[in-house]
């Protein structure tokens, strides 16, 4: 018989690369000057990127460490380790297929005790890794889980000056990546109401051809093609049904949510996402989380990383209704709604 | 249902892409199981088709296979598919049936896929890879009593993570060649040997946590990878006919879908119907050994 038992994020940690890249520098390396204002409808200033010695590992053991240092959990407490991201480069450039990166984590912070397994969902990942955790949590077959991820993903500009010939192109949007590392640990909670509400994940798969990335046959790191209009359009239009169904899931409306965290790619789409909803539901969440001025969009890692940087600025109060909502290729859709706890007293007190 | 694709003919070299939609519609057909019924389709493979990194392959092999039918509609009362990959080496597939059977179990699903499938990357752009493109699919549904899996476990070693490492390095270019990403496979001698101890240690420790004797098991369906790890294991246990072994041509083997191609020939030759206790175990890089009871 299994238990039924709720969970909470318990600790997040984030781990930026050191070197910081401005749109500005990124533009001047256009030949020809054929993207315009790009600073301006992405909202991205300036991001943060991988130098010599930095790679996907190094940022999600970082991430890791820094999570446990906001934990009341040792290593050796964890009993499950999932690394969510997209990128899996050790060493530079190199891609690790084999051993999971999961394994090595559990190595470099002396997690002894946990289980591990990688997943890959796009920019999904992280929230697809609480969608599992949640699974093993609520079950009793775990009491902590990490959710790990490392992105070394600002590469894929590197492809993408070299090809992009107008601002139409396939590959302007990989000009928005930014590397990070973030990581969270899901505990079980006796808490009532501080339980994570997980709903309404799901792949539209006839949009899976919007948004693809690869590695590249003939050049170190990989290239993404993304048709950015459709797969935003795609993603409002499509997620409008899941939202309302995760809301009355948790037996709350939009006006009950206080934040509102979307995956974080460009100010304009974020913007104009909300004003549909606004017409959709006619009420609107308290705040709407943009939070890539100045670290781009980081892939697996956006969501975890705006609440890192609310939770340092102070910006959460205890009790606070909070959803996630993730949008990634595939076309996957998830959302995740959860009340603030004791984890806004740990935070910021550096500041 | 379990169902496994290799590639048509033997020039051809294999597409993990192209052997996973196989394998998950003949699957869907043999079972009856409409697309739409699938809660989750969980991709396992390692070495995809051009590594391709989004959407995850799971997504791509959903769009092949239902045509674009899924669709978030609850007037119809259909089932909306979520899709995702497991990266968990050679222990990827028994990871992803066992999150199927989670939500199986928790009654927020009524069939859920698990798919398998290797190939090179990019042909010719290898070295040491001496894996099958091959590729399997296995549909899982929920039974009544005490039929089915019951016990997961997974034993992990990370002192032996360097026993077998895969990864790309970059041939930088000279005047007649372009650079290019080299996929390297590099695996120790010592791993094959290693495997088998490791195998062994973690099925006698799953063995006491589940009360079943050795001489109990009806039938024992594992990894086919490393090289000569079956032969081997079969030996160290004592097992003759309840070991399932598939036969291996030359230096080539089956990675993350060898246990479904076991667990097929068991299906075929109907010795899996016919057994009560059946252990699952996979093996794979990390080393991570995991284990799963499943009782007829």
């Amino acid at each position: 018989m299994y238990m039924n038992w709720k969970c909470q994020i318990e600790s997040i940690g984030v781990k930026f690369p050191s070197k910081t890249l401005t749109t500005k520098e990124l533009l001047e390396r256009f030949k020809t000057p054929c993207v315009r204002k790009f600073g301006l409808l992405t909202g991205i200033f300036e991001k943060k990127v991988c130098s010599p010695g930095e790679d996907s590992f190094s940022l999600a053991v970082d991430a890791a460490n820094d999570c446990l240092s906001y934990s009341k959990y040792r290593a050796d407490e964890l009993d499950m380790i999932i690394n969510c991201s997209i990128t899996k480069y050790k060493d530079g450039l190199s891609h690790l297929y084999e051993p999971s990166f999961s394994i090595l984590i559990m190595k470099a912070i002396g997690a002894d005790n946990a289980m591990t397994f990688d997943i890959s969902n796009a920019c999904a990942g992280m929230l697809t890794g609480v969608y599992l955790a949640e699974k093993f949590i609520r079950q009793g077959i775990i009491k902590t889980c990490m959710i790990v991820s490392g992105e070394y993903i600002s590469n894929i500009s590197d492809h993408a000056l070299k090809n992009i010939k107008t601002s139409l192109s396939s590959e302007l949007s990989s000009l928005t990546l930014g590397d990070c590392g973030a990581a969270a640990i899901i505990e079980r909670t006796d808490e009532e109401n501080n339980g994570l509400t997980v709903s309404g994940f799901i792949t539209l798969s006839k949009y899976s051809n919007l948004c693809t990335g690869m590695q590249n046959r003939n050049a170190p790191g990989g290239k993404m093609k993304t048709r950015a209009k459709k797969i935003h359009q795609a993603a409002i239009t499509e997620s409008v049904p899941i939202l309302q169904q995760a809301l009355s899931n948790s037996k709350m409306s939009l006006n009950n949510i206080k934040w509102l965290i979307p995956h974080q790619t460009s100010r304009s789409s974020i913007l104009s996402g909300a004003n549909h909803y606004l017409e959709c539901f006619g009420e609107k969440p308290g705040h709407i989380a943009i939070t890539l001025k100045d670290t781009g969009n980081t892939a697996s890692t956006t969501h975890f990383l705006a609440m890192y940087k609310y939770l340092k600025e102070k910006q959460f109060s205890k009790d606070d209704n909070v959803m996630l909502l993730c949008f990634a290729s595939g076309l996957i859709i998830g959302v995740v709604i959860f009340k603030m706890n004791d984890i806004v007293y740990r935070y910021g007190k550096l500041n | 249902m379990v169902t496994v694709a290799r590639p048509h003919f033997s020039f051809y070299l294999g597409n993990s892409i192209n052997l996973s939609v196989r394998a998950a519609r003949h699957c869907l057909i043999k079972s009856g199981v409409d697309m739409c019924g699938l809660g989750l389709l969980i991709y396992t493979g390692i070495y995809r088709h051009k590594n391709t990194g989004e959407p995850s392959i799971a997504a791509l092999i959903q769009e092949k296979i239902s045509s674009g039918r899924t669709a978030f509609d609850d007037s119809t009362k259909t089932q909306n598919t979520f899709s995702f990959d497991i990266n968990n080496g050679g222990c990827g597939l028994l990871t992803g049936i066992e999150i199927v059977h989670r939500s199986l179990v928790n009654k927020e699903i009524s069939f859920g896929m698990t798919v398998a499938g290797d190939s090179e990357p990019f042909h010719g752009l290898s070295k040491s890879f001496n894996f099958n493109a091959s590729a399997a699919a296995i549909i899982l549904s929920l039974t009544e009593g005490s039929r089915g899996f019951s016990l997961f476990r997974t034993y992990t070693y990370p002192e032996y993570s360097e026993e077998l490492v895969s990864r790309t390095f970059y041939s930088i270019p000279t005047w007649k060649k372009r650079g290019q990403n080299i996929l390297n496979v590099s695996q120790r001698e010592s791993y094959p040997d290693l495997c088998v101890e490791l195998a062994v240690k973690s099925l006698y420790k799953f063995l006491d946590e589940s009360g079943i004797l050795l001489k109990e098991i009806d039938l024992l369906i594992g990894s086919q990878s490393p090289l000569k790890f079956t032969g081997r294991l079969k030996a160290r246990l004592g097992m003759n006919e309840n070991f399932v072994e598939i036969s291996q041509n030359g230096e080539k083997t089956f990675h993350t879908a060898g246990p479904a191609f076991a667990l097929k020939k068991a299906w075929d030759d109907d010795r899996f119907k016919s057994a009560k206790n059946i252990i699952f175990l996979t093996i794979g890089s990390g080393i991570k050994v995991s284990v799963a009871l499943y009782r007829n």
